[in-house]
């Protein structure tokens, strides 16, 4: 199949089908809602089903539901929307359920605005929902990109019964970029016979299998936290992502920018080499994990004097970098938040004012 | 060959056709051939990438952009300005509204059905087949039924504009030329013009079209890339 040219929003819908994900539930919001438009059509041509939620709460655990029965499952939101899955997320979480949540952010905080932002940083990648469960949060600059993870979030889901939350911002979704989609996914065998409500008949064992977030021993629920503990551990060693830049020259400034900016950085940092400036970039794929040993590396560097965050927030980012270079150089901020997203000039400003 | 055209024009198509990096390019084509020219941005749909984006280079050029009021400019809300029934009873020599997408766009049209009554207007569909639904003759003429119903006109004609951004070929501008002609031939509808992107434009035979060709210069960019200024010169 040739490229075809597709909004962020439309390919990560047709992305799920590839991945295999005939169940999807959403509730439409700016700058998401081609995700539903595009697949209200699709979805049935394919013999899969969208079922759009009275609200976004009832989204997540329609979620929940379908995915406690061994569903591939998906959904998309904004993020007021995925503030209001946040309930749902902590439960699917605790549950250790597979599903697969996209964010496509726009201002906030509040309502905000229906422009462009990395504001759900902290929400995605610190919490949200309650308890001490994490996401694995993969962060797309391209639509292709965007392609590429959703039909690795799936597998990733699985392979932690856990979720995983695509953070895209508004322009991921709205921008038209030339995609090509892999060959439909292979679908891995999955262990969903050892946990999933699927029925037991088809499971050809008397083991009865329970999903559940309700732990009321002390004890037991302590072990249960633990054991999330050491699943997001080995996300750690095995899942962090990440995408360097300009990084063999002899850089003394080192900007960590991840999604839609990077890609201003990546300009920003070319007209400045034309200019004899040299900027290396670590651009984190996946933003938990966040990829802690290439910044301190890449922040080792003999030239380096200097990491900078940037970001379409008020420095969420910051204490990530910060935590990473370990109090070899001083970490600093800049970023614009209302919608505006900074132009390639202004990160060069950026770099020569600190 | 010019692209002969003038009085009211209304440019619609699918999501993402490229209703309106085509309004914008053919707004400065009949600016530059002399022509006084007002375009609307109607896309009451969808907030990102509008006509809206450009009004500041149009302005330079002496085109005038009728858009919502300022302080709705990022709304998405269906804000119709009163003043586009305006330019409409009282058009320029060449008026031009650019469309939402689909029928869901289009059915702004049927609001301004009063005013639209009795005048000579031209419909034009904006045609990608490397857009998804509009790939195949079928899928655009789904389209053109759907927004003829919504808006309740009759589409003239077809606007070719075969592209993949970027990564568009010279292969992919014949092969695009090739299916917009067959899909004129089936639905009977006018090739009013393809287009060909300025980078492209050097390796481009215009012998090899039956129909005029409109230069894009392209304004509707993401932030880390620049539009091409459009300087007022003439051809």
């Amino acid at each position: 199949m040739g490229k075809t040219l597709m909004k962020g929003n439309e390919a990560i819908g047709e992305a799920a089908i590839r991945a295999g994900c005939l169940n999807y539930f959403a509730y439409p919001i700016t700058p998401q809602s081609e995700v539903a438009e595009y697949l209200s059509r699709r979805m049935p041509e394919v013999g899969g089903m969208f079922l759009q939620g009275e609200s976004e709460v009832a989204v997540s655990y329609m979620l929940f539901g379908a995915s406690a029965c061994g569903a591939r499952v998906f959904t998309t939101s904004s993020s007021p929307g995925i503030s209001l899955m946040s309930e749902g997320l902590s439960y699917i979480a605790s549950a250790q359920c597979p599903a697969v949540f996209v964010n496509i952010m726009r201002g906030g905080p509040g309502l905000g605005g229906i422009l462009p932002s990395q504001g759900d940083y902290f929400q995605a990648t610190k919490g949200g929902g309650h308890g001490d469960y994490r996401l694995l949060v993969m962060a797309p600059a391209s639509v292709q990109e965007a392609v590429e993870m959703v039909m690795l979030a799936f597998p990733l889901a699985e392979k932690y019964r856990n979720p995983v939350m695509l953070l895209g911002d508004g322009l991921i979704g709205q921008m038209m970029e030339p995609v090509e989609f892999p060959d439909h996914l292979k679908s891995e065998p999955t262990n969903k016979d050892k946990w999933a409500t699927n029925g037991m008949d088809t499971r050809g064992s008397n083991k009865r299998n329970l999903v559940k977030s309700l732990f009321l021993d002390a004890g037991e629920l302590n072990e249960h936290n633990l054991m999330l503990k050491a699943k997001y551990d080995r996300m750690k060693q095995e899942e962090t992502r990440y995408e360097s830049y300009n990084i063999e020259s002899d850089y003394k400034t080192l900007i960590v920018s991840y999604g839609t900016m990077s890609r201003v950085c990546k300009t920003a940092i070319d007209n400045m080499k034309d200019k004899g400036i040299e900027v290396g970039m670590i651009r984190p794929q996946t933003l938990f994990p966040f990829p802690e040993k290439a910044v301190y590396e890449a922040a080792s560097k003999e030239s380096c004097k200097i990491a900078l965050s940037i970001e379409m927030s008020m420095g969420q980012m910051v204490e990530d970098v910060e935590r990473s270079v370990k109090g070899k150089l001083p970490v600093r901020w800049y970023g614009k938040c209302g919608g505006d997203v900074p132009t390639p000039e202004e990160v060069v400003e950026a770099v020569k004012s600190f | 060959m010019e692209i002969d055209l003038d009085g009211i024009v209304i440019i619609v198509g699918n999501y993402g056709s490229g209703k309106t990096e085509v309004s914008i390019n053919l707004a400065v084509n009949r600016k530059r051939a002399g022509l006084e020219v007002r375009i609307a941005d109607l896309d009451l749909v969808n907030p990102y990438f509008r006509s809206r984006e450009a009004k500041a280079q149009l302005a330079e050029l002496g085109i005038e952009v009728v858009v919502p009021p300022m302080q709705y400019m990022q709304a998405d809300l269906p804000i119709l300005s009163p003043v586009v029934a305006g330019m409409i009873r009282q058009p320029s020599q060449l008026t031009l509204l650019d469309m939402g997408g689909n029928d869901i766009g289009a059915n702004v049209l049927a609001a301004l059905g009063d005013a639209l009554r009795g005048r000579k207007i031209h419909v034009f569909q904006v045609v990608n087949p490397f857009r998804p639904f509009t790939d195949t003759a079928e899928g655009c003429l789904k389209i053109r039924n759907e927004i003829e119903k919504a808006s309740r006109l009759f589409i003239n004609g077809i606007i070719g504009n075969a592209n993949l951004i970027d990564e568009t070929s010279v292969e992919d501008i014949y092969t695009g030329y090739d299916f917009v002609l067959e899909l004129s031939k089936r639905s009977g509808l006018l090739l009013k013009f393809v287009t060909v992107a300025a980078e492209l434009m050097p390796k481009i035979n215009i012998k090899h079209f039956i129909c005029p060709v409109l230069l894009i210069e392209r304004q509707l960019v993401p932030p880390w890339k620049k539009s091409i200024p459009l300087a007022s010169k003439t051809e």
